[in-house]
């Protein structure tokens, strides 16, 4: 094992990694964004809108994520959209993330007691109030845990993008490999960096989850 | 906006070679990933916590780290080690031990909601240890398991389009050479997608009609 | 039926629901004056509470009319945004107690009491906290005010909702079997509750199991079965010795549960 190598490689990774992080961070946002437009339509009850929302979900969930991405990359040009990897990247994630979220949203907001429904409707709020005050921070508490999970998914999908030459750990590593040849240490670091930036995440949402059932216990 | 699928008309013969290889991949990957799986969860539940200490590590570590990263390890480190292998080998076993560690944690779930009464009533019935083990309560967890592990494998078979990085001839490599000569990479990889598409609401069908199935005869 | 010259508070006229093939309300009609209080009795399944939420609209009605305050609350007209806004105002106006209770678990007790007020009459929060904590206090839970619905008592908990209707000042108040799904011993503190309201000369509309409580506390009662209105009158009358022979059968089968 060598260990002068791990040290000497671990800045570049830490960079490599920062790059992970900021496109999680992104992807994670406009997922939250799709899923939110997704459960919108699906709940509207306007059926043209309620099949493309069920459509795109089913299509999302089964294609492969990384043909997607070469979709966003490659395949956008065709329609004269020209994105950089980078940006290519984060769409291509946050369409697919959104996607798996809006089912996990939607479950939730299915899941609030119809009686709170009743109950707010009853003192006079409008049905828009009733989901903002009484539903939503409710669904907030159930699909915490769901949304960690898919998040934590989305950061190890997010390895993909190395592919269309985005510089982050993976991509990182790999060059590192190509360079040294020394596969094993290269991959020590680089999974410790993975496996903080995946537990920095359970915790966050750990802690976002007891805050949001803080009034259950 | 020129779309033109003609392209993709004549190469179609190709995409659906890469689909044997795609299909192939996954079943033998699925197979390593099923059984390495039950090997997996039987060793980490039913020894001590030293010995199946290195196991437990290398779950953690195969479900806490990107699928290509795994990839890159194997792809790399045989080479390391002087040990010359086809990149298909390395992508059905780096895909099946991910999903076997996957499985594992699935099969570990299962065997622990069956319930102990089952194992004294076996044992009082004058099994040993390891023929209730593996005649009673292993089997029970197979079959509890089925839908979870169901969906894994729907989920890998969108994996394999991941081993084309390594360069296995599976279905998104050929449409990457076709898209090579025809420059119509929309074409080809929504083309790609509609086949994936197709498999996995057949398998989904598939896993639905047995779980209806399933529930009748219980 | 009782003719009045006075407009009523509610009045339902004809009203005739089906959810599919069941008809559960057949032809209903009642007049509720202000300041009086209706009790309705009746077997399961018999329509009353779905007569009870199509006062607010919790359901709608086929065919028929109800009326609140001068206002007709089922508009067939109104549609979308026009309907919404007029049915939200009435419903402002009107004040419902759900058997499940249905506090808002995510709010504390005043914040539960305050949150229509704040979000619905535009009340600055000072003057809401001080509103709530009135009605709290009318309740009796004054030292419940920042407590979660998770750490109340059944029946704490349908005073805080009996408190979170009373803070929009409704002209009545619909109550859906408030105590049905309480145990005995926390039924009283709820029944105390509205018999202070009913004192206070509150309209109100009261739906329930408890024959006693009505007897004691209701203007009027009516006896619904199968979706039609069979008894109607005093409740002394009415609970002691009704004309109507299923009235009798009913009362009946609830005196030796």
């Amino acid at each position: 094992m060598d260990y002068q190598l791990m040290y000497d490689i671990t800045p570049l990774l830490l960079k490599a990694a920062w790059v992970t992080l900021k496109i999680s961070f992104w992807s994670f946002w406009l997922g939250l964004i799709v899923s939110s437009i997704l459960v919108a339509t699906r709940l509207s009850g306007i059926l043209i809108l309620v099949w493309l929302s069920r459509v795109y979900v089913s299509f999302i969930r089964g294609t492969p994520f990384f043909v997607q991405l070469l979709v966003m990359y490659y395949g956008t040009p065709a329609f004269g959209i020209e994105l950089d990897a980078y940006n290519a990247g984060i769409i291509a994630i946050g369409f697919n993330i959104g996607a798996y979220m809006s089912e996990a949203m939607r479950g939730s907001i299915l899941a609030v007691d119809h009686g709170q429904n009743e109950a707010a409707r009853s003192l006079g709020f409008s049905g828009f109030s009733t989901f903002l005050y009484v539903v939503l921070p409710q669904a907030a508490g159930l699909m915490i845990r769901s949304v960690g999970v898919l998040t934590v998914i989305m950061i190890k999908s997010s390895s993909l993008v190395s592919i269309i030459s985005v510089v982050e750990l993976t991509y990182q590593a790999q060059r590192i490999i190509g360079s040294t040849y020394k596969p094993l240490e290269v991959f020590a670091v680089a999974a410790v960096l993975y496996l903080i930036i995946i537990y920095g995440v359970r915790y966050i949402i750990d802690r976002s989850y007891d805050h949001y059932t803080r009034y259950l216990h | 906006m020129k779309l033109n699928f003609v392209p993709v008309l004549s190469y179609f013969d190709s995409l659906l070679a890469g689909l044997w290889w795609t299909i192939l991949l996954a079943v033998s990957a699925g197979i390593i990933s099923v059984f390495g799986g039950i090997l997996i969860a039987t060793i980490i539940n039913y020894t001590s916590r030293i010995v199946s200490a290195p196991l437990r590590f290398f779950v953690w570590l195969f479900m806490g780290t990107p699928l290509l990263l795994q990839l890159w390890l194997f792809y790399h480190g045989w080479a390391q080690l002087d040990i010359l292998l086809p990149a298909m080998f390395i992508g059905i076993f780096g895909l099946g031990f991910h999903y076997a560690s996957y499985n594992a944690d699935v099969y570990r779930a299962a065997l622990e909601t069956i319930s102990h009464g089952q194992y004294e009533a076996a044992r009082s019935l004058g099994f040993g240890h390891l023929r209730t083990l593996f005649l009673i309560i292993i089997p029970q967890a197979m079959y509890r398991s089925i839908p979870q592990l169901g969906n894994n494998l729907i989920i890998m078979v969108k994996d394999t389009a991941i081993l084309s990085i390594i360069g296995i001839s599976e279905m998104v490599l050929a449409a990457q050479y076709a898209i090579s000569v025809t420059y119509r990479p929309f074409e080809f990889y929504i083309t790609v997608a509609l086949i994936f598409y197709a498999i996995n609401l057949i398998l989904e069908s598939l896993l639905n009609h047995y779980e209806k199935k399933s529930l009748i005869k219980l | 039926m009782i003719n009045s010259k006075e407009k009523a508070m509610v009045e339902v006229i004809n009203v005739k629901k089906s959810f599919g093939d069941i008809h559960v309300l057949k032809d209903i009609t009642l007049s509720v004056e202000k300041g009086k209080i209706i009790s309705i009795i009746g077997p399961s399944g018999s329509g009353k509470s779905t007569l009870l939420r199509s006062v607010n609209h919790l359901e709608t009605i086929d065919a028929g009319e109800i009326w609140f305050d001068g206002v007709q609350v089922n508009q067939p007209q109104l549609k979308g945004r026009a309907f919404e806004k007029h049915i939200n105002r009435i419903r402002q106006k009107m004040g419902m107690v759900f058997q499940q209770f249905n506090l808002f678990p995510h709010l504390t007790a005043i914040e539960n009491v305050t949150l229509a007020p704040i979000k619905l009459k535009k009340m600055a929060k000072k003057e809401a906290r001080e509103l709530g904590r009135y009605f709290l206090a009318k309740v009796g839970l004054t030292d419940k005010e920042v407590v979660y619905p998770s750490k109340l008592s059944g029946g704490q908990k349908q005073r805080v909702a009996i408190a979170r209707a009373l803070a929009m000042e409704p002209k009545v108040m619909l109550f859906d079997e408030a105590t049905s799904a309480l145990d005995p011993e926390l039924v009283e503190e709820v029944n105390q509750v509205m018999k202070q309201l009913a004192k206070e000369h509150m309209t109100m509309l009261i739906v329930t199991h408890e024959m006693n409580f009505a007897q004691e506390v209701s203007d009027r009662a009516l006896f619904i079965d199968e979706g039609y209105v069979v008894e109607e009158g005093d409740p002394k009358m009415l609970f002691n010795s009704p004309t109507q022979e299923r009235t009798q059968l009913f009362l009946r089968k609830m005196l030796t549960e």
